[in-house]
This record gives structure tokens, C-alpha cells and sequence, in this order.
């Protein structure tokens, strides 16, 4: 019977700098995934590539274990040794892959719990598997499957509430003054990285005006250009304060930049309009003191920070329940495979019984086609029929039954109640008296089998 | 009737009053869970809400048909300035997350109802002429849009003390909150409304207290003048200086204060007959 596993590396078991040396280009994935399927005993694969994890999903081929050759190919794909990355490899089979697969769909095995980007990532990776033809009915199943999971986890916890980085809060704080960002003025006021990252964050939520000042009129330039913004020269910070909405603060500077001096000037020009201050340089570049003007919300980092740890407090007390739900799903889908195992069983079963049945059918009709019968005959006719398909039907279990070694036999009558629903009477007992106001047993040729020795199903 | 009843409620509560106690009680109930986090009951709070609003309506609607109408009297408008700001506060919840505004709003609503239905009715007002229903009806409705308006002034003073003393997790941010500027525009639009109302409704008082011949030096007066100082203060402010935020909230707050110690003296008054 064919499984699932995993077999990948991620941030909880290797650094970035042993991660970087397995990752996979986007151009490199489909190749990759071919090969594998090509030449090793992987019937179905799926390989994801972040910078957190390099995943193979997939199912082996029958009766074989794929897991050992996936960890060589993935360590040879990038001229690795097995043995370099034996023991931050790890790999998973069953149930316990498929709980790991709605796990990171659910953002659980994320470094940030819940965070977006992966669902994103792994959609993007199934769809490669598609176009490559690597995907196969179970993978397939197991990854929508798993969206599915990752939907519910998000829906039904708190898992994905509240920012979870900086960038993030101080968009959620600016927010909570002015609601929708759109139309609103951002003024970034250095070009350090995290004030890049924020002001990206704020005008993805809908700030349309982003200007840049910094000391260094070539460094604001450089900025504007990668943030879509406008670079204007520090002498004017006076006046762009007056016109901006957001401040993001990061300059490298050792003194405060915005003053308490300067911002009554500013409050007053501004008519007190509502302005926000991101301050997240270190050391600090607004005083604290202009946060007692009206209207102006001052934030430095470690208000951020503490609205980080918060939400991921929150996140993680979120991942509880959350995890609850992976396990029911993965039992759920467990059982789903299982029930996968029998419907070849199912299907034979279902093609043997409508073959007996289409063949005695047919020599009845040919039978009754050929001269007219009394309704009486015809009855006859049908009655024999039903009586045919029924004793050629029982005809296999019951050898089965009868011929069985003794150690089995008893087995065997139990697995036929079970499946048939019977409850067999004793001998000699009132059901077995077929009393007179029974109607007649149609099947005097299954109750001769019962109690003779059986003959072969070819001479019935 | 007995003559200790006829003086007690002027008409019968009507069934509709009874349906919208137990709607207010509920909604408050339902908005104070929302706040305590069961956030899906959000949708089941503001049913609520809708629904007391609907037999608030009905009630009053009941006793027009009962020959008592909003404008007959102190009791009877305090009973519709309750009606407009529950209204107020639902048309507001469509637009604006104002879980915090609810809670407060629910429970004020309620009180002022059975305030006005089960208080005393006094002896039934002399000489009102029309002069005097419209007075009466204008300066209700002025009063209950500064209500609203206040209502979101002290969601507003919530929030951004709230912000200022960074307790992001704060009662106010329970269920997320309304963002400020919008509290602040809001409040200011619907004293926008709210004054030129209430100027009108002085104005035809004063008319109607003089076609009556009565002196102006009751308590009541003065104080209503200075409701109206107070709004009218923040207007100019508001558009000469820019006035904007936690001062405009407090002065609106000081406003409404005045306006309701108005309606106090009014209902006191009129309870003792």
C-alpha cells in the first residue's frame, strides 16, 4: 500500500546557513521534481523551497520506501554528501506526514506562528507540481486537503490575529487614528531598513504620499526610488511635518531630531491635526515630550516590540487549539486513506456481482424471447433467475467457508456476519423451523449447497 | 385609574415598552460579551439592538395613537431623545466598530426610557400651544444629536488616553475600536446638525415664554444659553483656530453636561407637580 512522507529540512532543525545550501530556485523546482519521480521509487512529489524550509512531499511507489533515496537525491541535487545533512534531515510516513503537511498549511511549524506568507508559498509549490505532472491523486488530495485546514485554523483561532512584526504594528497603530490610510501623507525621515520596511507596509495599506528626507540628499534619493516615494531636502523637515500624516523616524543620529521645541511650532501650523510618530531608531530621534501635544501619538521601538510579543503571546496560546484541530483533520484524513485501500476491493467486488448478474439476466431474456410463456411460466422463469444469481453469488464464500482450515473458519463466519449483518441461528432453534405461515424458500438449490459438499462454480 | 396611578404613568406602559426593557438589557449584555471577547456575538448585539430600537419606535408610536406625543412634555421627550440616540448609535454601528459606545450607550438609553415612563407624569402642561410643541420637539432633537455626539466624544477621550498611555489591549480597543479621526469628524458633523436645531428651539422658547408672559430667571435658562455658548464656542474654534481631538471632546462633553442639567430641572420640576 502506497503512503505519504515528508522529507525536508527547516528552521528548527538547521540554520540559514545549512538551509541555504538545500534551497531550491524557483526555475530549479519542476526539473528537480521530474527527477525525482524519474528515478526514484516516488510515484507522486511536491518540493517547497523557503527560506524557512526545503519540504519534499510525496507518496513512494508500492512497497517501497522512498524516504532514504529522497534525503540522497535532495543532498546530491546540491552537491552535498547524505552524511553532511543526515541529522538535520527529517522525514515522516503516515499519518504523522500528513499531521506535519496541515501543519505548516496552518502556519503552526512557522518561525512566525501564523503567519500568511506560507499558505501562499505552498499553493505556489502544488501548482509547480501540477504543471511538472508530479502531483498525483493522494498528494493532491493531501495538499487541498490541507488549504482546507489551514482555512478552518484561521477562521476558528486566533492564530493569525494582531501583527506579528514591527513594520506590521506600526501600520496597525497609524490605523487606529485614522482608520483607512488612503490619501494619508507618509513622511520617512532617514533611510534606515526598518524604516523602508514600514513605509512599504504603509503604503501597501493605502498611503498614497511618501516622502523621504534624510541628511544625505544622495541616500534619500536612493530610497525614494526603491519605496515609489519623493525625496525632498532636509532644510524643509519643519514644513513636511506640518503636511504629513505618519512620521517614521530612523536616523543614526546620537541627539533627538524632533524636538518638543520644534513640534509645538508644528502642532500649532498643523492646527492639531491627528499626526503619528514611528520612532524607531536607537537611540531615540523624538523626545518623548511632543507626545503630550494634542493630537500627536508618539511609538518607539519598544512599543512596537511590546506589541509584538503580545500578539505572538496570544498566537501561541491560539496554536493550542489549533493544533487540536490539525490532529482531528489528519485522523480524518487518515481514515480517508484508509477507506482508499479497499475500493479497489469495492470496485471488484461491485464488477463480479453486476457480471453474474447482466449473464443470468440475459440467458433469461433469451429464454423468454423465444416462445410465449403462461404469467405463470414467467414467474418460473424469474424465480429460477433470482435463485441462479443468488447460489452463483454465495457460491465462492461458501467454499471459502466450508474449506477453510479449522484455525481460520471461525474468523471467517465472523467477518461474514459482520459484513452481511447475520445473526446465525443454533440448530434446531424456532428461526431455523421454517414455520407455515413463512413464505416458501426460493432457494432449494443454496440450501443443498449448504448441506452437501460444494460443486465447482464451472458445473453450476 | 386610580387618581395615585393617573399621576404616576399618564398612559400605560404599552407591551412594545416592555419588548424594548428587555432588548436594551439584553444588547447591553450581548455588547459587554463582545467586549469580553466572543466577538460572534457582534451580530447578535447589534439584532438586539435594532430590535429595542424597533419596539422603542412602537412604543412611542402607541402612544401618539394614546393622544401623548414626544413634544407634550419634558418626560415624554426624554423618552424620544432615547429613541434617536439608540437610533443614532445603530445607523453609526454600519458603518463603525462602536462595540465601547454601545455598551455605554445601551444601558443610558434604557434608563431614560423608564425614566420617562415610569416617573411621575405631573399635571398636565397649561397653555401649550404650537409654538410651544415645536420648541419642545426642536430642542429634543437638538439635544439628542449632541448626545450622539457625545457618545463618540467619550469613546473618543477612551481611545486616545488609551493610545497615549500605550494600553494597545485597552477596553477601549476591545473588538478593535473606531479609529479616532473618525470619532473626532463624526462628533463634529453631527454638532453641525445638532446646533442650528437647538439655536431655533432657544429662539422659539424664548417666544413662547414671552407670548406667556413668564420671567426668564428660572435656573433652566441661563444654563440652556450656556449649552448653547459652549457648542457654539467650539464651532468658531474648531473653524478659526482648529480646534480638533481631545479638546473639542471635552468641550462637547462640557456642552451636553449643561444640556442635561436642563432636563433634569425640567423633569424635577415637572414631577413634583
Amino acid at each position: 500500500m502506497t503512503e505519504l512522507f515528508v522529507v525536508g529540512i527547516s528552521w528548527r532543525t538547521a540554520p540559514v546557513a545549512v538551509r541555504e545550501k538545500l534551497a531550491f530556485r524557483d526555475e530549479e523546482l519542476a526539473g528537480a521534481l521530474q527527477a525525482m519521480t524519474a528515478e526514484l521509487p516516488v510515484a507522486e512529489a511536491l518540493l517547497v523551497s523557503t527560506c524557512n524550509r526545503v519540504e519534499v512531499y510525496g507518496v513512494g511507489k508500492s512497497g517501497a520506501d522512498p524516504t532514504g533515496p529522497v534525503r540522497t537525491f535532495l543532498a546530491a541535487q546540491r552537491g552535498l554528501a547524505a552524511a553532511d545533512v543526515a541529522d538535520v534531515l527529517y522525514d515522516h510516513r503516515g499519518t504523522a506526514a500528513v499531521r506535519h503537511v496541515f501543519s505548516v498549511a496552518s502556519a503552526l511549524d512557522s518561525l512566525v506562528l501564523g503567519e500568511a506568507q506560507i499558505l501562499g508559498q505552498l499553493k505556489a509549490a502544488y501548482g509547480v507540481a501540477n504543471a511538472a505532472g508530479t502531483s498525483g491523486p493522494l498528494l493532491g488530495r493531501c495538499l487541498e486537503r490541507a488549504f482546507g485546514v489551514a482555512k478552518r485554523v484561521r477562521t476558528e483561532t486566533a492564530i493569525a490575529r494582531g501583527a506579528a512584526n514591527v513594520s506590521t504594528v506600526a501600520v496597525d497603530l497609524a490605523k487606529r487614528v485614522f482608520g483607512n490610510l488612503s490619501g494619508k501623507s507618509v513622511l520617512v525621515v532617514g533611510a534606515g531598513k526598518m524604516s523602508t520596511l514600514a513605509a512599504r507596509h504603509l503604503h501597501a495599506s493605502g498611503a498614497q504620499h511618501i516622502i523621504v528626507t534624510n541628511r544625505s540628499p544622495e541616500k534619500a534619493e536612493a530610497l525614494a526610488a526603491e519605496i515609489d516615494g519623493i525625496a525632498r531636502p532636509w532644510a524643509d523637515l519643519e514644513r513636511l511635518l506640518v503636511d504629513a500624516d505618519v512620521v517614521i523616524s530612523s536616523t543614526g543620529a546620537r541627539e533627538p531630531i524632533l524636538t518638543r521645541a520644534l513640534f509645538k511650532r508644528v502642532t500649532k501650523a498643523r492646527r492639531w491635526r491627528q499626526l503619528v510618530v514611528i520612532d524607531i531608531a536607537v537611540p531615540r530621534d523624538a523626545e518623548p515630550a511632543i507626545g503630550e501635544f494634542d493630537g500627536v501619538y508618539v511609538f518607539d521601538i519598544d512599543d512596537l516590540e511590546k506589541v509584538v510579543a503580545a500578539n505572538l503571546a496570544e498566537r501561541a496560546k491560539a496554536a493550542e487549539h489549533a493544533a487540536r484541530i490539525v490532529e482531528h483533520e489528519a485522523g480524518q484524513f487518515e481514515h480517508w486513506m484508509r477507506t482508499q485501500g479497499v475500493v479497489p476491493t469495492i470496485r471488484a467486488l461491485r464488477e463480479r456481482f453486476a457480471r453474474v448478474a447482466d449473464a443470468e439476466l440475459q440467458k433469461t431474456l433469451d429464454q423468454l424471447a423465444r416462445r410465449d410463456h403462461t404469467p405463470a411460466q414467467q414467474r418460473e422463469v424469474i424465480q429460477r433467475l433470482v435463485t441462479l444469481v443468488v447460489n452463483k453469488l454465495l457460491h465462492q464464500p461458501t467454499i471459502a467457508l466450508r474449506e477453510a482450515p479449522p484455525d481460520e473458519a471461525g474468523m471467517r463466519a465472523e467477518i461474514l456476519c459482520q459484513l452481511f449483518d447475520l445473526s446465525p441461528a443454533e440448530p434446531g432453534s424456532a428461526g431455523d423451523q421454517n414455520g407455515g405461515d413463512e413464505p416458501r424458500d426460493p432457494q432449494p438449490a443454496l440450501d443443498r449447497e449448504i448441506a452437501e459438499p460444494a460443486p465447482s462454480e464451472e458445473r453450476q | 385609574m386610580t387618581d395615585a396611578a393617573d399621576r404616576l404613568l399618564s398612559v400605560a406602559p404599552s407591551p412594545a415598552f416592555w419588548v424594548a426593557v428587555v432588548a436594551y438589557t439584553a444588547a447591553t449584555a450581548a455588547l459587554l460579551a463582545v467586549l469580553g471577547g466572543h466577538a460572534r456575538l457582534r451580530p447578535l448585539a447589534l439584532a438586539l439592538v435594532g430590535a429595542a430600537c424597533l419596539a422603542h419606535g412602537a412604543d412611542i408610536g402607541w402612544r401618539g395613537t394614546q393622544d401623548v406625543h414626544p413634544a407634550q412634555s419634558v418626560r415624554e421627550a426624554l423618552g424620544f431623545l432615547s429613541f434617536i440616540v439608540t437610533a443614532g448609535y445603530l445607523l453609526a454601528s454600519t458603518r463603525y466598530r462602536l462595540t465601547l459606545g454601545g455598551a455605554a450607550v445601551m444601558p443610558v438609553s434604557l434608563v431614560l426610557l423608564v425614566v420617562a415612563r415610569l416617573t411621575p407624569a405631573g399635571a398636565a402642561p397649561e397653555d401649550l400651544t404650537v409654538l410651544g410643541r415645536i420648541h419642545i420637539s426642536l430642542a429634543t432633537v437638538g439635544v439628542s444629536v449632541f448626545a450622539l455626539a457625545s457618545a463618540l466624544s467619550v469613546i473618543y477621550l477612551a481611545e486616545e488616553r488609551a493610545l497615549r498611555r500605550k494600553r494597545f489591549d485597552a477596553l477601549a480597543f476591545k473588538d478593535r475600536g473606531a479609529p479616532l479621526e473618525a470619532l473626532d469628524r463624526l462628533s463634529h458633523r453631527l454638532i453641525w446638525v445638532g446646533f442650528p436645531i437647538f439655536t431655533v428651539a432657544l429662539g422659539l422658547g424664548a417666544a413662547w415664554m414671552a407670548r406667556r408672559g413668564e420671567s426668564l430667571d428660572r435656573p433652566e435658562y441661563p444654563l440652556a444659553a450656556v449649552t448653547w455658548i459652549f457648542y457654539a464656542a467650539l464651532l468658531v474654534a474648531r473653524q478659526v483656530y482648529g480646534w480638533r481631538g481631545r479638546r473639542a471632546a471635552r468641550l462637547t462633553l462640557a456642552g451636553f453636561a449643561a444640556a442635561l442639567l436642563v432636563l433634569a430641572i425640567y423633569l424635577v420640576r415637572r414631577m413634583a407637580g
